[in-house]
Parts: structure tokens; C-alpha cells; sequence
């Protein structure tokens, strides 16, 4: 039995209301067949005011084991570092998370506000909002850098707006069953069995992308959406076209382009208008090419592929 | 279909003898950025919307490639290869792979 306790700071519950919908395994099948105890969860708990209290302060004593610690939402520090701004359980959230990052054996940060910062910590940051080891890219957070659980590893994270609820549970099944130390992990802290691949791998547009045919209008199932409607897929690490949402679909299968929303620079520049569902470009060429792609090899590439593209990437090939 | 495409090949050479005759259209400024690109693009909804001339215009068209870079409509991502045809839908018309206009993109 693994007793994990789940606590929301700076959030939207997006993370909370993703992991709810999970399915092979579900919520439930967690604490039925994987032996994991949930102490308290925002959506879940049933205890309240001052039993909450005592639950916590029992896991920071060591009264209770704390197994895993989730942290979805950014830790808050203002006003003037002091984090009264989110005040959770009679004290600023941001002591509790102090606190129990000691105390647990592993500390998974859940979502883009908890791992990176995500929206809350978009220019200018009003609510002086860190992800727990991160703020954006760089390394550091609210734990510092140096930041290891008792079990000997650095904050977990699982990054998505919101992630995908098989990325939570399966991560959660892993530490639960003692396979943590299977769980390998990149230079921002993700998992690589889900943030080794890219957006891009295994999307339905991947022939579009090799010739050079562009989407020119959301949902439009001809044409790869990277050219015009600023789709991040070949420079996003997530599994969104080999684990599909809903276990049917995905964002660039319907249409839509994706918005690395796993990357700690999301949302990309800061939001100013004309930035978002547009490709950036510097006279007619991407500023930012797909990884490992230069531009000279991209206009080279470009041509080639044009003058090579067959007539049926042209059309709609999709039949109802 | 083949009316379709005799039509388009009558929109084809209209063009064409507009741009021979010497249109003149606005061929710079190039636009530098994505918003520059977004500005254009409104400008060619509000000013010309269907009207083929005003489009011609605004967008910059020419019958010959464009620059160092001989940048023209074969390499562009709104260009149709096998249809001749620019699918950037606020221009949306017939062209020439030789052609070139300002919402040039790759
Ligand atoms: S739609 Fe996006 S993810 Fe799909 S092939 Fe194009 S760039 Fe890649
Ligand atoms: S497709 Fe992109 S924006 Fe959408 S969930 Fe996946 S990584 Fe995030
Ligand atoms: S946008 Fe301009 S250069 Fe590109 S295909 Fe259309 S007409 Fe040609």
C-alpha cells in the first residue's frame, strides 16, 4: 500500500478533472488493484478543515508515511514572498509544499503550472508563481536545483495543459509498485517513456509535413498545420498521436495544430497577439524549424519536396 | 472537372495577360514578420475580397521569380503543384510556378 497525497496550488483543477477521466487504469483501479491509498485528493478528499490539518501535519511528523506527494498548480509566493495569496489549511500553501516535499518518499509535479510555471507564470507573473524545480527552463523552482525526495530522485515531472490521464496513472503505478527506478528521465525532469517522442510522431498529417502541403484552415483534413497555423508538433516532446486522447483522436487529427503545451517555454511568447495558431516567420521563412533542421536544408528540402508532391496530397483523401 | 479546369485555365491566362499588359502592383514592402504578413492578409480581406484586380495588386504579383533567392510560387506552401493554384484562401486564385507575389512563404 502506497499513500499519496494530492494537493492543488495555483490551478485551474485541469490536471485533477484529466486524471478522473483515466481508463485502463482508472482513478479507482488505482486503489483496487494498485494499492495506492489516497490520503486526500482536492476532488476526492472527504475530510475537511481542521481533519485536513492534522492529516498534513501527521505526513510532514512522519506520523503518516508519505509515499508520494502530487503537486498540480504553481506554488504562489506572493505578495512579497510570503504566498498568502494561496492559503490552504490555515497557512500559505507554499509552507505546506516546503514540507511535505521533505517528508515524501517521491514528489511528482503534475501539469505545466506545477512543473514549469505554465500560464500563472506568464509575463508578468502577478502571483510570483514557480513550478516546484522549474521556473519556464530554467532549473531551479521553488525546491532549488538541488531538490531530491528521500527516495534519492528530483521532482518528477509530468508537464500538459492538462497531461494526459494515462501519463499520470501510469507514472503513479510505476512508483507505487517499486518500478520508480525504471522511470527514466530527461534533462527537464519528464519521464522519456512518454517525452522521448514528438508531437509529430505518428501524426495522420506526417505525409502533408513530407510534402510541403499546408492546412490553411483549422479542421481542414488536407494539409499538415506547421506551415501556416503555428503547429509545434515537430518541436514538442509528447506522446499525443501514439497514446490518443480520449483513445481516439488528437488535436492535429482534428484539425488543430498543437501548442507544446509540454514544453517549459509554453505558452509560447508570452501570448502576444499574432502569436498564437500563426507560424512565426522572418521574411517567408519559420523561425523555428523542426528539431535538428537547419535552413538552408529546409529551403533545399522545400523544393525538392514541392516539385516532388504527388496529386493526391492535394485533395482531401479522408472518406467518411 | 474538366469544365472546372477549363475555367481555371481561362482565369490562368487572364491573369497572365494583366500581368504581360504591365499591372502594377505593389510588390514591396516584403512582409518581414508574421504580423506584418497578418496586416497584409487583412488588408487584402477588407480592401480587394473578391475583386481578382485588387488582389492581384495588393498581394504584389509578378510573371517572373523575385530576388536573389529567385523566390516564385513552385517552392511556396500556399502553391498546388498539380493544380496550379495558390491555396492561401484570401488569394485563392490560378497561377504560374515562374509567378511570385509578397505572401511568399515557405
Ligand atoms: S500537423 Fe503538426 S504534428 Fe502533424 S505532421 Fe504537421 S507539423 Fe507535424
Ligand atoms: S497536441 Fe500539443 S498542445 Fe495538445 S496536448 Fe499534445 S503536446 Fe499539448
Ligand atoms: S502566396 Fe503568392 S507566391 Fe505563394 S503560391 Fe500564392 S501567389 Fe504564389
Amino acid at each position: 500500500m502506497a499513500n499519496m497525497l494530492w494537493l492543488q496550488g495555483g490551478a485551474c483543477s485541469g490536471n485533477t478533472m484529466s486524471f478522473l477521466n483515466a481508463e485502463e487504469p482508472s482513478a479507482c483501479d488505482l486503489v483496487t488493484d494498485f494499492g495506492i491509498n489516497v490520503l486526500w485528493q482536492p476532488s476526492l478528499g472527504m475530510d475537511m478543515g481542521e481533519n485536513v490539518q492534522k492529516l498534513l501535519r501527521d505526513c510532514v511528523s512522519g506520523a503518516i508515511p508519505l509515499d508520494i506527494f502530487v503537486f498540480e498548480g504553481t506554488v504562489v509566493n506572493a505578495p512579497n514572498g510570503t504566498g498568502t495569496w494561496n492559503r490552504f489549511a490555515g497557512r500559505p500553501m507554499k509552507d505546506w509544499v516546503k514540507e511535505l516535499t521533505a517528508a515524501a518518499q517521491f514528489v511528482v509535479a503534475l501539469g505545466d503550472c506545477a512543473t514549469w510555471g505554465g500560464i500563472p507564470a506568464t509575463a508578468p507573473n502577478p502571483s510570483d508563481s514557480k513550478g516546484l524545480q522549474f521556473l519556464k527552463k530554467q532549473h531551479g523552482g521553488f525546491l532549488g536545483a538541488n531538490f531530491k525526495s528521500k527516495a534519492g530522485l528530483p521532482v518528477i515531472n509530468i508537464p500538459g495543459c492538462p497531461a494526459h490521464p494515462d501519463w499520470v496513472t501510469q507514472v503513479l503505478v510505476a512508483v507505487a509498485t517499486g518500478r520508480a527506478g525504471e522511470l527514466e528521465l530527461d534533462d527537464l525532469q519528464r519521464p522519456k517513456t512518454f517525452f522521448k517522442s514528438f508531437t509529430q510522431t505518428g501524426c495522420t498529417r506526417n505525409m502533408h509535413f513530407a510534402y510541403k502541403v499546408s492546412a490553411t484552415e483549422f479542421g481542414q483534413r488536407k494539409g499538415c498545420l506547421f506551415y501556416d497555423l503555428g503547429c509545434r508538433g515537430p518541436m514538442t516532446h509528447s506522446p499525443c498521436n501514439r497514446i490518443l486522447w480520449n483513445r481516439q483522436s488528437s488535436k492535429t487529427r482534428a484539425g488543430m495544430p498543437c501548442l507544446g503545451c509540454t514544453e517549459p517555454e509554453f505558452p509560447f511568447f508570452d501570448l502576444a497577439p499574432g502569436s498564437v495558431f500563426k507560424t512565426q516567420t522572418m521574411m517567408g521563412v519559420p523561425k523555428e524549424l523542426p528539431e535538428g533542421v537547419d535552413k538552408s536544408a529546409y529551403i533545399k528540402l522545400t523544393a525538392a519536396a514541392k516539385s516532388a508532391s504527388p496529386a493526391w496530397a492535394e485533395k482531401d483523401i479522408f472518406v467518411i | 472537372m474538366n469544365h472546372m479546369a477549363n475555367g481555371e485555365d481561362v482565369l490562368r491566362a487572364q491573369i497572365a495577360s494583366m500581368l504581360k499588359a504591365g499591372l502594377e502592383t505593389e510588390i514591396t514592402p516584403f512582409p518581414e514578420d508574421s504580423n506584418a504578413f497578418a496586416q497584409l492578409l487583412q488588408r487584402i480581406r477588407e480592401e480587394a475580397g473578391s475583386v481578382l484586380e485588387k488582389k492581384l495588386v495588393i498581394g504584389g504579383f509578378t510573371d517572373y521569380p523575385m530576388g536573389e533567392d529567385q523566390q516564385r510560387c513552385q517552392e511556396c506552401m500556399y502553391y498546388l503543384n498539380h493544380r496550379r493554384w495558390c491555396d492561401l484562401p484570401e488569394l485563392d486564385v490560378p497561377v504560374e510556378p515562374d509567378w511570385w507575389c509578397r505572401l511568399w512563404h515557405i
